[in-house]
């Protein structure tokens, strides 16, 4: 059965894209253009999934839209299933706030020129990766969403932002190549590039004459461009570069979602396809013989552990030296993957707790796809108040805004792990996965609490550090010149109460309008950037406190994600070899 | 739907036709399969799987240059070489069948070639990018040179001999001045 909701999210951003494209020459209408078409994209995404996983608790149903009504193997397969759903929820709840800053933040000439269209590009090829269920339909939604990434990077064209674009471009570019080469192989190997139908040929290779070793390759190849889009060490040189020279809200998305692309690649493929798969006899330098029967993630659970490890500590390290806030951020994004990452090593590993794993990964995620766009943009609103970012210039700017103190502290919080927030909850299911398998035993298991527990000091470290050196202590200079006085709640330093109240001063020293007008809007502006963190950081603590309909959701979609059976039989591609 | 069963039926009835065929060049190592598949098939593979050979390493040696402008051929030669052997896994020994559409006897797979489609208007599009990426790295840097680019320094706007004019690729004299 073809259900045309499926395409919803994708046609809505694909409209708005088109839509902001040609509203180009009335910047105001452009704007409210924008904003509207990403509020029904939330809407899309809403509908979607309250088809697909409401009511929670119940077993999540799978959704298929076959473009042009071709049948599965043959024309272009969209599926949304609990995990699609899942990650389009997260894509909605970061996007929406994300626009609404960039709307403040970024100049107006910027927005007029191409940032609105690129924006919504960015979320068609997002969207689209997440719902596609033919892997080279997979690497060109990941080409709309890098290209429009790549222009966003570049957005400020100054020094900075070329040398980050060049780096970006072109280790993507190879990326995509790669890409490229292994569906290729893939196909020549298997005779197939729907999911389903590569699920299902794998499952019994002989019965498709398929040869599983190269198979093994090409997807080793594939995980590498699926990490490099995730930014996991060792392919994570792009990420502090890029996001910092990205605008800030731009950021938050890239960070937020664009990363758990990557994440949910692996998760699609590895766990849903090719863990249909069985490893084929290899003798591999350094490894152990596989236990027969085992599938195609008893190969790659130790290569994802080592790789998280790795983000994790080096994340946490390099973030913890961090001289400005943008970096920390960006270095504690390579560290915060690599606690995604991890519990979907121990899944793929052991068995006994795959479905554990895969859930705690998923609430990792969508953690700090929350709480990361929220310090980025709470780190946008200082940039705009104060003017900087360099840890050194800050100081003491909790007497000055508390709210966007209090917001940043929930984020960061919520990244440390302290309930009730939701990366509470999110840090408890991965040592849990972790414990479990420690308790069974399993190899590694140990050193992946091990890594855990270093992980989550370091986080504290950089966390404290960034907070002691932005809101604690003495205002510095710098914060004294820009906010002289108490920056109040956002509602209240409208227009008038901001004059009314004789703080008006807050705020004078950066960028001053030339239009005479501008202490009053670039009040409204503060204010407003100030209300989307503020939101943001509700968000996060109404995930943490209603923790159960997350956790509810997230186990909806690793069960979907691992159940091979039912997504080959809901996408139901027909026989093209029939015997 | 009587489309869809007729690409079905189509698609049976050809069953013998792709599955053997692109084995022999299941390997990504494009040496190694052509000479797994030289004892079976003709000459054509080897040919290709040299010219995929040098193809990468050509598009290699260029993106590790210090010229940006070289590092965006290198990029674009490895992207098309990845097409060439995208179009060597489809087969172009008329051995598959066309799995779409009436079967005829000879044709090779055109999927393929509708994948290899996507991937050169992609492939437009990102080296159109890369090269106005090049040009405007120029402009802010004044060098093309990757490491003099490295350099730069943030926090003073400059690198070790300024930059925005220019500087940079005449007092070196090296990579960036060789494209002219």
């Amino acid at each position: 059965v073809t259900e045309t909701v499926v395409a919803a999210p994708l046609l809505v951003a694909l409209v708005s894209a088109i839509a902001t494209l040609l509203a180009g020459s009335n910047g105001r209408l452009q704007r409210v253009v924008s904003l509207l078409g990403s509020l029904a994209y939330a809407g899309a995404v809403a509908v979607l999934f309250s088809r697909v996983v409401l009511p929670l608790g119940s077993a999540p149903t799978t959704l298929v839209y076959q473009v042009s009504n071709w049948s599965a193997p043959f024309g272009i397969t969209l599926v949304a299933d609990g995990l699609s759903a899942f990650m389009l929820g997260l894509s909605a709840l970061v996007s929406v706030p994300a626009l609404a800053f960039a709307v403040l933040y970024v100049d107006s000439y910027g927005q007029r020129l191409s940032f609105h269209p690129l924006y919504h590009f960015m979320l068609v090829g997002v969207t689209g990766a997440f719902l596609t269920g033919d892997v080279f339909n997979l690497f060109v939604w990941f080409e709309v969403m890098l290209m429009s990434s790549y222009v966003l990077v570049l957005f400020y064209s100054g020094p900075e932002h070329t040398r980050a674009a060049l780096n970006y471009v072109v280790l993507n570019l190879l990326g995509s190549a790669a890409m490229l080469l292994a569906i290729g192989g893939i196909y020549a190997t298997t005779g197939t590039l729907n999911m389903a139908d590569l699920a299902r040929r794998l499952a019994e290779p002989a019965a498709y004459d398929v040869a599983l070793a190269p198979v093994l390759g090409l997807s080793a190849v594939l995980f590498a461009v699926f990490a490099l889009k995730a930014g996991i060490v060792p392919f994570q040189f792009w990420v502090p570069a890029a996001y910092r020279a990205a605008p800030t809200p731009v950021t938050a998305v890239l960070a937020g979602v664009v990363k758990k692309v990557g994440v949910y690649a692996v998760v699609r493929l590895y766990f849903t396809v090719f863990a249909a798969a069985s490893l084929p006899e290899l003798s591999l330098p350094g490894l152990a013989p596989v236990a027969d029967g085992a599938s195609f993630l008893a190969f790659f659970g130790p290569v994802m552990f080592v790789m998280a490890a790795a983000s994790v500590l080096f994340g946490g390290f390099a973030a913890v030296g961090g001289t400005d806030l943008d970096e920390v951020l960006a270095y504690s994004s390579v560290g915060q993957i690599g606690f995604v990452v991890l519990p979907l090593a121990v899944a793929a590993t052991v068995p006994e707790v795959r479905a554990l794993g895969v859930a705690a990964a998923l609430v990792y995620a969508f953690n700090h796809g929350l709480a990361k766009s929220l310090l980025f943009l709470a780190s946008g609103t200082v940039e705009a108040a104060v003017g900087t970012t360099r840890l050194a210039d800050l100081g003491g700017l909790a007497p000055r805004a508390p709210l966007l103190a209090g917001a940043f502290l929930a984020g960061a919080l919520a990244l440390v792990g302290i309930p009730p927030l939701s990366g509470f909850f999110g840090k408890l299911l991965v040592f849990d996965a972790a414990a479990r398998a420690a308790a069974l035993d399993a190899t590694g298991a140990v050193a992946a609490l091990g890594v855990v527990l270093a992980g989550a000091v370091l986080t504290v470290a950089y966390y404290t550090r960034a907070w002691n050196a932005v809101f604690w202590g003495e205002p510095s200079e710098r914060v004294e010149a820009a906010l002289p006085a108490r920056w109040t709640r956002p509602r209240r330093t409208g227009a008038e109460g901001a004059v009314a109240d004789g703080r008006g001063e807050a705020g004078v020293a950066v960028d001053p309008d030339p239009t005479g007008s501008g202490r009053t809007l670039r009040e409204l502006t503060l204010a407003g950037e100030l209300t989307v963190v503020v939101a943001l950081a509700v968000a996060v603590v109404a995930f943490g406190v209603g923790f159960e309909g997350l956790l509810a959701a997230a186990e909806a979609a690793a069960t979907a994600a691992l159940d091979t059976e039912s997504y080959v039989r809901a996408v139901a591609p027909a026989e093209v070899l029939g015997e | 739907m009587t489309a869809v069963a007729t690409v079905t039926g189509a698609a049976v009835s050809t069953a013998t036709g792709p599955s053997p065929a692109p084995s022999p060049l299941a390997l990504p190592l494009p040496l190694a399969a052509a000479a797994e598949s030289g004892a079976t098939e003709t000459g054509p593979n080897l040919a290709l799987a040299l010219v995929l050979g040098a193809l990468f390493a050509v598009g290699t040696y260029l993106v590790l240059r210090r010229d940006v402008v070289r590092v965006v051929w290198g990029v674009s030669i490895i992207s098309q070489s990845a097409n060439v052997y995208l179009v060597t896994m489809g087969g172009i020994t008329p051995a598959a069948d066309a799995p779409v559409g009436n079967s005829v006897a000879g044709a090779t797979d055109p999927l393929v070639q509708a994948l290899v489609l996507t991937a050169i208007v992609i492939g437009f599009g990102t080296t159109a990018l890369a090269l106005v990426l090049t040009y405007r790295v120029y402009e802010e840097h004044g060098t093309i040179d990757t490491r003099e680019i490295a350099d730069f320094d943030p926090e003073t706007g400059g690198g070790a001999d300024g930059s925005g004019t220019g500087t940079g690729a005449q007092t070196d004299g090296g990579t960036g001045g060789e494209r002219a």
